[in-house]
């Protein structure tokens, strides 16, 4: 190495990767971006969620949401948006976590892989389900 | 967050129990991966109650006056705490990750989450329950 680096502190830093050079970074792996899907997620969900509980429970009352607060609410576009956003990026970011989860958890191959598939599927199910109701409405 | 708890050391006699006796960053871990379950089976449940509504506007309305119910309103208020505590533990998280200095207030972080859940939760659970409380439904 021509430059040399000054011997790294103990607590690690944003800019602790700055000096090294690129090929000897740690190569960003799927898992990199699955981390990293996490974070941003989860800080826009912070907002759909807690907006879509205080409109549902909170503002309104829970009884009163019903087929016409539905109808009267997805009258406009953006709040089908909404709710497709908060559909896709909460179930994503749960069956990410629930991968974790399953990873740490369950030490056998087979049934790991066989309780992977259940959940894989559910959720694709109910992804698709759920965008055919938000999208076919009226 | 996978490999951050401590796992059972794995030998050639079988699995050792280690029971790993953490701080607040322990109960932190194990909290956001209950609520984080939690929060997930209700969204496959809401997808399908919600999408009745395409299919039968009648049963819609049937399932949902169901959650105006004593007992799921009491549902509807842990469901609450447990998006709550997941939102600002998440975000703690995110700040540790992205500010490694924040490592350092750790403890004060999580009594800060633990803190605005109980603040933000105890008057929203009030609202919940207001309608049961004072005699409006049953």
């Amino acid at each position: 190495m021509a430059v040399t680096s000054p011997p790294s502190s103990p607590s690690a830093s944003p800019g602790a990767l700055a000096g090294t050079p690129r090929s000897r970074r740690p190569k960003q792996s799927f898992e990199t971006w699955s981390w990293f899907f996490m974070r941003v997620s989860g800080l826009v969900l912070l907002f759909l969620a807690l907006a879509h509980f205080a409109i549902t429970h909170i503002v309104n009352d829970v009884v009163d949401t019903d087929a016409g607060f539905v109808f009267r609410r997805w009258d406009n576009p953006l709040w089908r948006l909404f709710d497709w956003t908060l559909l896709a990026l909460a179930l994503l970011h749960g069956l990410n976590g629930l991968r974790w989860s399953i990873d740490d958890y369950i030490r056998s191959r087979p049934t790991r892989a066989a309780v992977k598939a259940v959940l894989y599927s559910v959720s694709g199910v109910l992804f698709a389900y759920g965008t055919f109701t938000i999208v076919t409405f009226q | 967050m996978a490999g951050t708890a401590q796992r059972p050391v794995e030998t050639k006699v079988g699995i050792t129990k280690v029971v790993y006796k953490g701080k607040s960053g322990q109960w932190a871990f194990v909290g956001h991966r209950v609520s984080g379950v939690l929060v997930f089976f209700f969204l496959l449940l809401h997808i399908v109650d919600v999408s009745l509504i395409n299919s039968d506007p009648v049963l819609y309305d049937e399932v949902h006056e169901l959650y105006g119910n004593i007992l799921l309103r009491i549902f509807e208020v842990g469901l609450l705490f447990a998006l709550l505590f997941h939102s600002l533990n998440g975000l703690r998280i995110v700040l540790v990750d992205f500010f490694p200095g924040m490592v350092r207030n750790e403890r004060r972080l999580f009594t800060g989450v633990l803190a605005i859940t109980i603040v933000v939760g105890v008057p929203c659970t009030w609202v919940i329950l207001e309608p049961f409380i004072s005699g409006r439904i049953f």
